[in-house]
């Protein structure tokens, strides 16, 4: 049940009793029914924040210090120098297990301080050496050396930095040209830590937060990871790819409350919509599937199909076995969102037949983005979703204004339809805020 | 073994492990630069809008390209070393290309680049020898200063580096026969 809720009928129930709307004793009743409400600390939530952005700010600002170059210094001096701040970030770890493990500011910010300060020691040795190019290399050893403070600490901010190591070092060597599939196997190493985290709480804020940091980082990997031998891959690996983020997010993590604690589910459903929108037009289509198939890559390493089968495979089948258990479980919206896979692969074997004008999978995900936008916009409506209905009327607020640019129709009919479309956003909102209103 | 015991061990080895790396590297460097032997390289332009402002002065190490007997023998981006010679006036070349590590001969590893069939010629790449730092106010002098002289007209630049076992470091940036430090202070 919604705490929000608990604590207002918390704060009623003595002017309830007082009323003589109910009795004591049922005021009693009701409170062992709900339970206590742990109300939110915003002076300790306060020392976390500052604490872990002191701690960012001062790593930051010894990585900068560090990058003047004091050129009167000696080898032996900047070596010194080099350990130093991470010897003292070090030794801050060792202070927060053993003398305050229980803290969260201090278990996050000393841990954002040391992830920060391995970076700045390497560095400091690279420039007294003049140590230079490998900078994927370096990101690397960062990263993992980083990763046991998250174990060690049990701290979400170097996660989070771990991720972005990660995911910067798999975009580096995408700009190399080079085998970057690795990645896949270090975001695996983080997930016994959101596995604990899971475990001692689904909707507390280090897995959510952890969960939508993975969300971005497994996003941009996709794109870069695949090798794009087969030209299009990419169409049916990235609507997989969200639409298991949403059935994910649906399946496990339903009773979240609020945008910011359903990741999995909000940021998959944005992708299945963008992605939906942007294949409503031509261009995706073009010089796609097996006749384009890139004999000329770069590397010209024939094992270099192999991750891209397994990902583009992977992926799509996992999300339609999901979508499957939702058809079990009769949830129109996941189902729906769900489809979103099967679509994309449908689209991507009718993509370009016989050379046509205009691709008739475009044409298909103009069928499925405004059949979504519908459900979305009804369903808000009559459940008194005003966000869920916002987004529908988005969604095919889209498709239309991206339909009248195509065709030739003239200005008078363009104008009345975008006239009509505000209008309908106006109203709509309107009718559910005077349902809320009603309502209270 | 307690669960106290498991964290102060794990914790040894993330420390040692974190350690190990700066430590590492500074050792390596080290006894390149104490027991390795000496090469001067000549230098090129780098395209100045190419260039880094700043931090550090962008250096291009010659030869750029190699002549070899067969071309095809060399792959885009492949990794190789390049076996180290001096000529009569002392300065760094590349005698030959070679796909590992020579024993006995002085060699760096560089990075091939384009082919140039017709010339029997491969490009190479120096990574890993491509910066100089310095301080901020000092970077943008030194790098003109560079820059004007490693044209063909004015060659009084020369990187100064130190190769042990196929590894190099560089030790300095010559110019006039001067540390680049010590030239910037006299102008």
């Amino acid at each position: 049940m919604n705490k929000k809720a608990i604590q207002w009928l918390y704060d009623e129930l003595p002017r309830l009793v007082k009323n003589g709307v109910l009795t004591p004793d049922a005021e009693e009743r009701l409170k062992a029914h709900y339970g206590p409400v742990e109300k939110a600390r915003p002076a300790r939530l306060a020392v976390i924040i500052f604490g872990i952005f002191g701690a960012l700010l001062i790593g930051a600002g010894i990585i900068l210090m560090l990058a003047h170059n004091w050129e009167n210094m000696s080898r032996p001096v900047r070596t010194v120098l080099s350990f130093l701040p991470l010897v003292l970030a070090q030794c801050m770890m060792v202070w927060t297990l053993f003398r305050c493990p229980k803290s969260v500011a201090w278990r996050e910010s000393s841990g954002a301080m040391l992830f920060l300060m391995i970076g700045a020691s390497i560095s400091l040795v690279a420039q007294t050496y003049n140590i230079s190019g490998d900078l994927p290399r370096f990101v690397l050893t960062w990263s993992l050396l980083g990763l046991p403070i998250v174990y060690l600490l049990d701290a979400v901010v170097p996660a989070l930095l771990y991720l972005w190591g990660i995911t910067g070092w798999a975009c580096y060597l995408r700009g190399e040209e080079s085998f970057n599939g690795g990645y896949w196997l270090l975001a695996f190493l983080i997930l016994p830590q959101l596995a604990l985290w899971l475990r001692s709480g689904r909707y507390k804020v280090q897995p959510t937060l952890l969960l939508w940091a993975l969300c971005v980082s497994v996003t941009i990997a996709a794109g870069v990871t695949i090798e794009r031998v087969l030209p299009g891959l990419w169409i049916v690996l990235y609507m997989g790819l969200f639409a298991l983020m949403f059935l994910s997010g649906e399946f496990w993590f339903r009773d979240a409350e609020g945008f910011w604690s359903r990741p999995l589910r909000h940021f998959g459903a944005a992708g299945v919509l963008v992605l939906s929108f942007i294949f409503t037009f031509d261009w995706p289509w073009k010089e796609i599937g097996w006749h384009h198939w890139h004999w000329d890559h770069p590397a010209n390493l024939w094992w270099r199909g192999i991750p891209d089968a397994v990902l583009g495979g992977v992926v799509p089948i996992a999300a339609i076995v999901l979508l499957v258990m939702t058809i079990k479980r009769k949830t129109p919206l996941g189902i729906l969102f769900g489809l979103a896979p099967v679509i994309a692969v449908i689209g991507y074997s009718i993509a370009r037949p016989y050379g046509k004008f205009y691709s008739p999978a475009a044409v298909l995900f103009d069928g499925y983005l405004l059949v979504i936008g519908l459900w979305l916009l009804a369903t808000g409506i009559r459940f008194n979703k005003q966000g869920q209905m916002n987004v529908g009327l988005m969604a095919l607020t889209a498709l239309i204004i991206a339909r009248f640019f195509d065709s030739d129709l003239d200005f008078l009919l363009r104008g009345l339809v975008f006239i009509a479309l505000g209008i309908a956003f106006l109203v709509t909102n309107i009718m559910i805020l005077r349902r809320k209103r009603g309502e209270t | 073994m307690s669960k106290r015991n498991l964290i102060v061990l794990a914790l040894c080895v993330v420390v040692i492990a974190q350690l190990a790396v700066p430590a590492s590297l500074i050792i390596k460097h080290e006894m390149t630069l104490q027991k390795g032997e000496v090469f001067l390289f000549k230098t090129r332009p780098v395209d100045p809008v190419d260039a880094f402002r700043g931090r550090y002065v962008w250096l291009g190490l010659e030869p750029a390209s190699v002549k070899v007997p067969d071309v095809q023998e060399w792959t885009y981006k492949q990794k190789v070393f390049a076996v180290l010679g001096r000529d009569t006036n002392g300065v760094a070349v590349v005698q030959r290309l070679e796909h590992a590590k020579p024993e006995g001969e002085p060699s760096v590893q560089v990075r091939v680049g384009w082919h140039n069939n017709s010339a029997n010629e491969v490009s190479i790449s120096w990574p890993g020898l491509d910066r100089y730092y310095m301080t901020e106010k000092k970077a943008p002098a030194a790098e003109s200063a560079y820059r004007n002289r490693s044209t063909r007209e004015n060659q009084t630049c020369f990187v100064k580096i130190r190769v042990l076992n196929g590894h190099a470091v560089i030790e300095d940036l010559l110019i006039e026969g001067q540390s680049i430090s010590d030239w910037l202070k006299n102008q």
